[in-house]
């Protein structure tokens, strides 16, 4: 089944990674026309390129303001996720207790319950609590999309870690939480960062819970702010492709990046090895 | 140094412990929440019904400040009217004293009434709501309610029949004074089932679940097909790997509000690049249609979907048959089995556990879809590509009417949880493995 790859595949390829990045092939050549140009023809290459939409975008709306906010949400988000599911990951799949199938099957749960289903109670919590408009606000209602994911990816990969490296830390004398501490914790550390960057791309593209919870503009995450870009009566689509083009490069930062780990952290989840 | 330490069993439940809290206070506890909303007549924009009463209950504050005027203006008419408008006064006055007695009979009311009383008095706010509201029997608030409703009905009659100006003022003044100070008994608005009886026969929740189901089964359709087709034409050995992995993975990557976006500007009517040459393609009878009309928007927001997860899932699929061991392929071609007999009898079977798993995930993620419809069509035209979560939103928070919008999402809730029971069954204990021992 695996065979050399010929001239046609390769065709193909050209073919299909050019259709999968059009959209923003597209918008980054809006972005730079001249918006006049915009609305009158087709011509994908503008004659006189300009960055007045980039200025537009940022002016018009507090893009970097909005960025800051996802960022800070995101980051909040993933320290308290990935933290407490290091500890209930590690003692799923290496712990003597009681109710691990049970504990499993609530967190799997959990990651399937719609946001829809949740979200007026919460409002309701959040506003009791006076945390409308605030950072804190954002991370709470984020724990139930982050937690499940977090507990569901390290325990594949706290299973990865060969069991007798524990047994001979134990006959050394160190205690269960020294175990976790000085042996597994350092050699989950891949994991635990490939599990932090699926967090933060999903907490990052959160959009229900911010845009009912942070509706004052200062708050607003990015793909709130985005969507807000558009009145009832005029779409800028110069400023609006210019402001994609700015939120989507820490996007593509990430991946080229990381994405061997992005990948073997969204197939963990679904393939047995 | 001697310290303290926890046996192996009582670190497990320790760490697990904050994970476990967090799941119940964020996930559990409000979708139990939501149920409970949904039985109520409960919105928030509407003074009567934004809380959740069980009993009925007295807004104390505003019934004690009608109460002296109703007070005053009772006198006034006394000094006024004459013959039956004179007993009637009387009569109402009877009454409605009968009433408040009764309500101040019971000494903790009593004491909350003088209490607020002396509060208003000297023009203070009353923020406690436990001072603000008072419980009562439900029976007392519906006979007092109905008092109040007749007599105010009595007093603007009296009011239209009668020749003296003055006096016919004053009666439609007190009228109208009585009926503010009815609704200020607030009946009990627990409905139990009423509103999911409501829902059961609104078209328009019937069709929002039609679209959410359509869009599921469609869109998933065509990303499992798509996606198997890239995974198995990608899975062998290339140059650029790298590149081709990257591209499959920023779409997935970038917020689907920002992925809307974009193609809301590629199928725009008048500037739309997506839109104009499908339309010289004669793919859509015009530029226009992709967002004007009801068949339109559901075919962009189903190719929006395709265009974002189909990458997403060849990359699952492509994990899943890199798993399968080549010896097989090479043994099958000994045998001299073709290509589709290889698809069929190897590929399939061994891929079949991660392609139920991705269809899990990808189908719950179809069913609650939200951001993509709301951004791009916001469930129009005509609500025509309205899912039931841009519904049941619509309903929360644009009506602020948490009764029936937790009906919605009660709605969504169940038939998630029924779809995941179904797959659940299908792939069985396969879920778990590798992650307990």
């Amino acid at each position: 089944m695996r065979k050399r790859a010929g001239i046609g595949f390769y065709l193909f390829l050209a073919i299909f990674v050019f259709l999968v990045m059009f959209p923003f092939i597209w918008v980054f050549l809006t972005s730079v026309k001249p918006v006049g140009e915009i609305f009158t023809s087709f011509r994908w290459f503008t004659t006189s390129p300009t960055l007045s939409s980039y200025e537009a975008a940022l002016t018009n709306r507090p893009l970097l303001r909005y960025m800051l906010n996802s960022f800070v949400v995101s980051s909040l988000t993933t320290i308290l996720a990935v933290g407490c599911a290091a500890f209930a990951a590690y003692a799923v799949t290496r712990l003597p207790i009681k109710g691990k199938g049970l504990f499993l099957g609530v967190v799997l749960a959990a990651s399937m319950f719609p946001q829809i289903a949740i979200i007026s109670p919460i409002f309701n919590l959040v506003t009791e609590l006076g945390l409308r408009n605030s950072y804190i606000g954002l991370v709470i209602p984020y724990i139930t999309i982050s937690l499940p994911l977090s507990i569901w990816v390290l325990a594949t990969f706290f299973n990865k870690i060969p069991f007798e490296l524990e047994e001979s830390a134990k006959l050394d004398g160190a205690s269960p939480f020294q175990t976790f501490r000085k042996i597994i914790f350092p050699l989950a550390t891949p994991g635990i960062f490939t599990t932090a960057i699926l967090v933060f791309i999903a907490a990052w593209n959160e959009y229900l819970f911010a845009l009912t919870i942070n509706s004052d503009d200062l708050w607003r995450t990015v793909p709130v702010g985005i969507s807000m870009y558009q009145s009832e009566f005029s779409i800028p689509w110069g400023d609006i492709s210019a402001a994609t083009v700015i939120v989507t490069i820490p996007i593509v930062v990430l991946v080229l990046l990381f994405q061997k780990r992005i990948v073997s952290g969204l197939t963990s989840g679904s393939v047995k090895e | 140094m001697k310290k303290f330490q926890l046996n192996e069993k009582q670190l497990g439940y320790a760490m697990i412990l904050p994970s476990l809290l967090l799941v119940i206070v964020v996930t559990l506890w409000p979708v139990a929440q939501s149920f409970y909303n949904s039985l109520f007549d409960y919105r928030l924009n509407d003074p009567t019904r934004s809380q959740k009463m069980l009993n009925a209950n007295i807004d104390l504050e505003r019934y004690v400040d009608n109460y002296f005027y109703i007070d005053g203006q009772l006198s006034d008419l006394e000094g006024n009217a004459e013959g039956d408008q004179l007993e009637a006064v009387q009569q109402a006055r009877e009454a409605i004293e009968g009433y408040h007695q009764e309500l101040t009979s019971d000494a903790e009311i009593n004491a909350k009434i003088e209490q607020i009383d002396e509060m208003l008095m000297n023009f203070e706010p009353i923020s406690d709501s436990e001072l603000k509201y008072t419980k009562v029997d439900n029976d007392f608030a519906a006979d007092y309610r109905g008092a109040l409703e007749n007599i105010s009905a009595d007093f603007l009659s009296i009011a239209d029949s009668t020749d003296n100006e003055q006096l016919a003022q004053s009666f439609e003044q007190t009228g109208s004074l009585l009926a503010g100070t009815s609704d200020n008994i607030l009946e009990s608005n627990f409905i139990g089932f009423a509103n999911y009886t409501k829902y059961f026969q609104d078209q328009r929740m019937w069709q929002s679940l039609w679209n959410t189901f359509y869009f599921t089964v469609v869109s998933v359709g065509f990303e499992l097909v798509l996606g198997l087709a890239i995974a198995l034409l990608i899975n062998r050995a290339f140059k650029g790997r790298g590149i081709v992995r990257a591209s499959v993975l920023i779409p997935w990557a970038i917020p689907t509000a920002v992925a809307a976006m974009m193609w809301g500007f590629l199928y725009d009517g008048q500037t739309g690049i997506v839109a104009h040459y499908f339309e010289k393609l004669n793919i859509i009878p015009s530029a226009s249609w992709l967002l004007s009309t009801s068949d339109g928007g559901m075919f962009a927001i189903i190719f929006a979907d395709v265009w974002k997860t189909t990458p997403y899932m060849a990359l699952l699929l492509l994990a899943g048959l890199q798993t399968i061991p080549n010896s097989l392929y090479e043994a099958s071609n000994v045998d001299g089995a073709n290509k589709w007999q290889q698809f069929f009898k190897i590929t399939l079977p061994l891929l079949k556990s991660a392609i139920l798993v991705a269809l899990l995930f990808r189908t719950l993620d179809a069913f609650r879809v939200f951001d993509l419809i709301y951004v791009l069509t916001g469930g129009g035209p005509a609500n025509a590509t309205e899912s039931i979560s841009v519904y049941a939103y619509v309903t929360l928070f644009s009506q602020q009417n948490f009764g029936e919008g937790s009906v919605l999402s009660v709605i969504v809730f169940l038939c998630v949880a029924l779809i995941s029971f179904i797959y659940v069954r299908l792939i069985g204990s396969d879920l778990f493995a590798g992650r307990t021992k």
